[in-house]
């Protein structure tokens, strides 16, 4: 009776991006009826020089900030539950988490053991539930993110939080912190931003709220990622790099079968690989297992790939093709310009034999696991 | 394990200052130019006879005050607490007022770059953006002010706009 | 793409929409662990029916007695008042608005009072005086045009003072919009054409701002393709309940669109011609888009170029040669709104010349233009307007649209 289904998305993030962005933090703070921000961050990851520009940004606020700078990937609720004790103790009435991967997701989920005032933070958990808005979060991405910063999502020790209230009320994209040191980083930062957006628009029903989030960052991936790689320190590049990966989070919110972040998030639990490279490697065998299956929208990736005048030429049937075509050599370019920093493979990206094992098992806990194997059968090298 | 540290925020008052200075010098500029210019005076004579703003930077930064007193456009000093403002213009951040005061950007664009919060009645805001525009084509060079307002007024006789500038000039300085 | 020096973007409303989408509204009231909602609408929109759909839709969460359909159309803060009471003697948890943009205004107040517990809602007018989430708000827009399901601004009067009282905050965006086919299939095509020329003004305007950026910009091409695709076809037949989906979800789109990236000449000469001669707003935007697009068209020619390949497809675009696009674009609109005045019998008025109220008597008589042009410098979307407008611009602009000729391009001041 109902040819469409009902559909429906929200993005909870709002986005300050460019020139002095941070600087704006104190106000937008205030807006939120936040004064004593604590910020969560890894030194290691980020660098000390990060850390100031961001405090440097709350000159002349009078405010006084907390800083927390000894995120790791190894952290627990252990962590949780001690950081959680010092913000109800110390009343810090927001978390900005600067950085990327688990440095917010940390920030995530102290969110929620701070907001629900959680008497023992070990008790945490996937299933707590969470029926209102909780203290406000602000992300201030960093070269290295792996797009799901501004998602829903928190991977936390090997759990999968997930509420609309955990994305951040806000991300601040500087573009004094999106430069990378390197094209790796970079690099890996634009797949990953690419594989989710594509995966979002085409593994999940019609949704132009969604696609106008996907389309977007597709765009900026594909008109910045050459720059940026090419020059790590474009300003302009970068910036755009990093607003796709924000958007592209955006998106993936929604998305609810997406294979290339199940291969990309195994890489990254059990190797810390960061997502984009795996998501990279996967790219061509399943964006053609898709086109394969003929179900899914692939046709409609090729205008933000290429443009109106490219786009219009092209014949409709062509298109899906086409814009695998386009997607290849993108990769292929990029693969060119990294050279050996850039892993084509497993193999090349130093996955040892018996991590494999292990790898292969989580995945066959999926349900689409026997397919999931197949694809990192492809790419082993 | 780590402990979270307290940091209190630094000061800035290398760009405090500046702010400072150009706020005040903006103000005198136009307290000049409604005595110079026959289109600042028109839109100053369109507003009510109390008429009163404020531009300022947040969240603590320096402000300036502008106010219409017995006819009269003074500039009315630094702090708009003492005073029942019409509108109030109040930029986001010190080094976003320093974007706005050192002429990178413009009123017009610091608005749509959502660096500048507009509080008031539109209509009185909106003379107080264009009183702002005029003023800024006095002040600057062509190639700056260009970049600064929307349409260069090549239509100002060039008697305005140099008799115009020596005027504002003096007048602020000597703040007449 | 372009890529702002700086920008914002925030739309934190969830859209849920569907043919039957109004069937989720207990769903996600759970969510947000809200049971008695308030329902607040207007007389024309419960005659109309349209809350017997919403009620049944609602099964065990629907309190007879806590509906309240006496939102007059100009929001009134006496009105704000007593739906807050309402609320707060009812111990309601949630409201949900169904109607258009007063409907949306008066619901906003109403949130602020008993969220805030607010005996003087003057005290939270103006930008950012509110500082934290409201109480759920759900939007059920019942027209295919405001946009005000999705924006972040109300206007609430208070008639006793001759006071009016703007509030803008993030956190007056409602929490959830249902968009709902069944919410507009009753729109007579009249209405139905202006609305939806209201929203292809959004989504235009959004486009060419000065505050345009990659995200409102997503949101315009994709509201532009919708819109400008089954705005004449629902002219044409009204219960046609995909297009009536895909105007909704367009008008959504334009919505998100323009109060991120703001609107600009089309707005601001239309909001002053509504206010002086008393045109509609829809009415306005039709007549007046397609001069918008060409008084800013030498600053912004490569932006309206890029609207060709949306509203047309690719064999249009295609035999079009690159530096006629942008003029394409125009005459494509100017066609709409003639298109929209034959569907309609010669009532969609094309032309400023043409609008006329229930007596046949003009309603924009040639001498009030200098009025409307004057009045439109008092209007805030002339700052984002690419092109600076001034008196003798306005009038230029108006007199043209009241003839229906297009604008001598030559005559336009540039800097
Ligand atoms: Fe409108």
């Amino acid at each position: 009776m109902n040819p469409v289904p009902v559909f429906a998305f929200t993005c909870p993030v709002k986005t300050n991006s460019g020139n002095k962005a941070l600087e704006h933090l104190p106000v937008e703070l205030a807006g939120l009826n936040a004064c004593r921000p604590l910020i969560i961050t890894s030194a290691k990851a980020v660098g000390r020089k990060a850390i100031r520009t961001l405090q440097n940004a709350f000159g002349d606020s009078g405010m006084t900030l907390g800083l927390f700078d000894g995120v790791t990937k190894t952290a627990d609720l252990g962590l949780i539950e001690h950081l959680k004790n010092i913000c109800l103790g110390k009343k810090y009435d927001a978390i900005i988490a600067l950085g990327g991967y688990d440095i917010v997701d940390a920030a995530k989920v102290l969110n929620l053991a701070v907001s629900l005032k959680m008497a023992d933070a070990h008790k945490l958990s996937p299933q707590t539930p969470v029926l209102r808005h909780l203290s406000p979060l602000v992300v201030v991405p960093t070269a290295a993110a792996s797009g799901l910063e501004t998602s829903k999502f928190a991977h936390f020790s090997r759990r999968i939080y997930s509420s609309e209230y955990l994305a951040p009320n806000l991300v601040v994209i500087d573009p004094r912190l999106t430069r990378a040191a390197d094209g790796k980083t970079i690099a890996a930062t634009g797949l990953a931003a690419l594989g989710r957006a594509v995966e979002s628009h085409i593994s999940a029903d019609a949704n132009p709220f969604r696609d106008a989030y996907s389309f977007a960052a597709i765009r900026f991936v594909k008109e910045n990622l050459p720059a940026a790689v090419n020059k790590p320190a474009d300003r302009k590049a970068s910036l755009a790099i990093l607003n796709a990966a924000s958007m592209s989070g955006c998106a993936a919110s929604e998305a609810n079968s997406a294979r290339l972040h199940k291969l990309g998030q195994v890489f990254y639990d059990m190797q810390h690989i960061p997502t984009g490279v795996i998501m990279g490697m996967c790219l061509p065998h399943v964006l053609g297992d898709y086109l394969q299956e003929g179900v899914n929208d692939l046709a409609a990736l090729l205008l933000p790939l290429v443009g109106d005048d490219e786009f219009s030429r092209t014949p409709a049937a062509k298109r899906a093709d086409a814009a695998l075509a386009v997607l290849g050599r993108f990769l292929a370019d990029l693969y060119g310009a990294l050279g050996k920093d850039l892993p084509r493979n497993l193999r090349e990206a130093g996955v040892p034999g018996y991590i494999m094992e292990d790898i292969l098992d989580v995945l066959g806990k999926d349900n689409e696991g026997p397919y999931l194997r197949t694809v990192v059968e492809r790419i082993a090298g | 394990m780590s402990i979270v540290k307290d940091i209190p925020s630094a000061k800035k008052p290398f760009k405090r200052a500046y702010v400072g200075i150009f706020l005040w010098f903006t103000g005198r500029a136009i307290q000049a130019a409604a005595k110079v210019d026959k289109e600042v005076k028109k839109e100053f004579d369109n507003l009510p006879d109390d008429f009163t703003f404020s531009l300022g930077c947040l969240p603590n930064g320096p402000s300036m005050v502008i106010g219409k007193r017995n006819g009269a456009v003074k500039y009315l000093g630094g702090n708009p607490g003492q005073h029942k403002v019409h509108v109030r213009l109040a930029i986001k951040s010190v080094d976003a007022a320093f974007l706005i005061l050192s002429f990178q950007e413009s009123t017009a664009l610091a608005t749509t770059r959502n660096r500048l919060i507009t509080d008031g009645e539109v209509p009185y805001a909106l003379a107080v953006i264009r009183i702002l525009d005029i003023v800024e084509v006095y002040l600057l060079p062509k190639i700056i002010a260009g970049l600064a307002v929307k349409r260069y007024p090549k239509q100002w006789s060039a008697g305005r706009k140099l008799g115009g500038r020596i005027g504002i000039y003096t007048r602020t300085i000597l703040g007449i | 793409m372009l890529l702002p020096d700086y920008y914002e973007f925030c739309c934190r409303v969830k859209i849920v929409a569907g043919h039957d989408a109004l069937e989720k509204i207990p769903e996600l009231l759970t969510e947000r662990g809200a049971k008695r909602p308030l329902i607040i609408t207007d007389k024309g929109v419960a005659s109309a029916g349209l809350i017997d759909i919403v009620s049944a839709a609602l099964k065990d969460r629907l309190f007879a007695d806590l509906i309240a359909d006496n939102v007059p159309p100009d929001s009134d803060l006496r009105v704000v008042n007593q739906l807050a009471k309402l609320y707060q003697e009812n111990d309601c948890d949630a409201i949900i608005a169904v109607g258009g943009g007063s409907v949306m205004d008066t619901a906003k107040g109403v949130n602020i009072v008993v969220s805030e517990n607010a005996a003087d809602l003057m005290a939270f007018s103006g930008v950012g005086a509110l500082k934290r989430p409201l109480k759920p708000l759900i939007a059920v827009p019942t027209t295919a045009g405001t946009g005000s399901e999705v924006t972040q601004v109300a206007v609430i009067k208070d008639h006793e003072k001759h006071l009016k009282m703007a509030f803008g905050s993030y956190f007056l965006l409602p929490d959830i919009s249902v968009l709902d086919s069944r919410m507009t299939m009753t729109m007579p095509p009249l209405i139905t054409a202006m609305t939806g020329m209201d929203a292809l003004s959004h989504a235009v305007e959004a486009y060419y701002c000065l505050q345009k950026n990659p995200l409102s910009d997503a949101h315009s091409l994709a509201a532009v393709r919708m819109i400008y695709h089954y705005l004449p076809i629902v002219a044409e037949n009204p219960s046609d309940r995909n297009a009536r989906l895909s105007m909704a979800v367009g008008a959504c789109l334009a919505g998100i669109a323009f109060s991120n990236s703001m609107v600009g000449l089309v707005h601001n000469l239309g909001h002053a011609t509504g206010s002086v001669c008393g045109v509609p707003h829809g009415i306005c935007m039709a007549i007046m888009l397609p001069y918008g697009l060409e008084y800013n068209m030498h600053k912004r020619e490569e932006a309206i170029a890029g609207l060709l390949l949306p509203m047309t497809g690719e064999a249009v675009y295609r035999e079009t040669p690159p530096a006629q696009r942008a003029d394409k674009v125009v005459s494509l609109i100017r066609q709409l709104n003639a298109d929209l005045n034959t569907i309609t019998g010669g009532r969609h008025a094309r032309f400023f010349q043409e609008v006329k109220d229930r007596e046949g008597k003009p309603l924009v008589p040639r001498e009030v233009l200098p009025e409307i042009a004057r009045a439109a410098l008092s209007d805030g979307a002339s700052i984002y307007n690419p092109e600076d407008t001034d008196y003798e611009d306005n009038l230029m602009v108006l007199e043209a649209a009241w003839e229906g000729i297009p604008l001598d391009r030559n005559k336009i001041k540039r800097g």
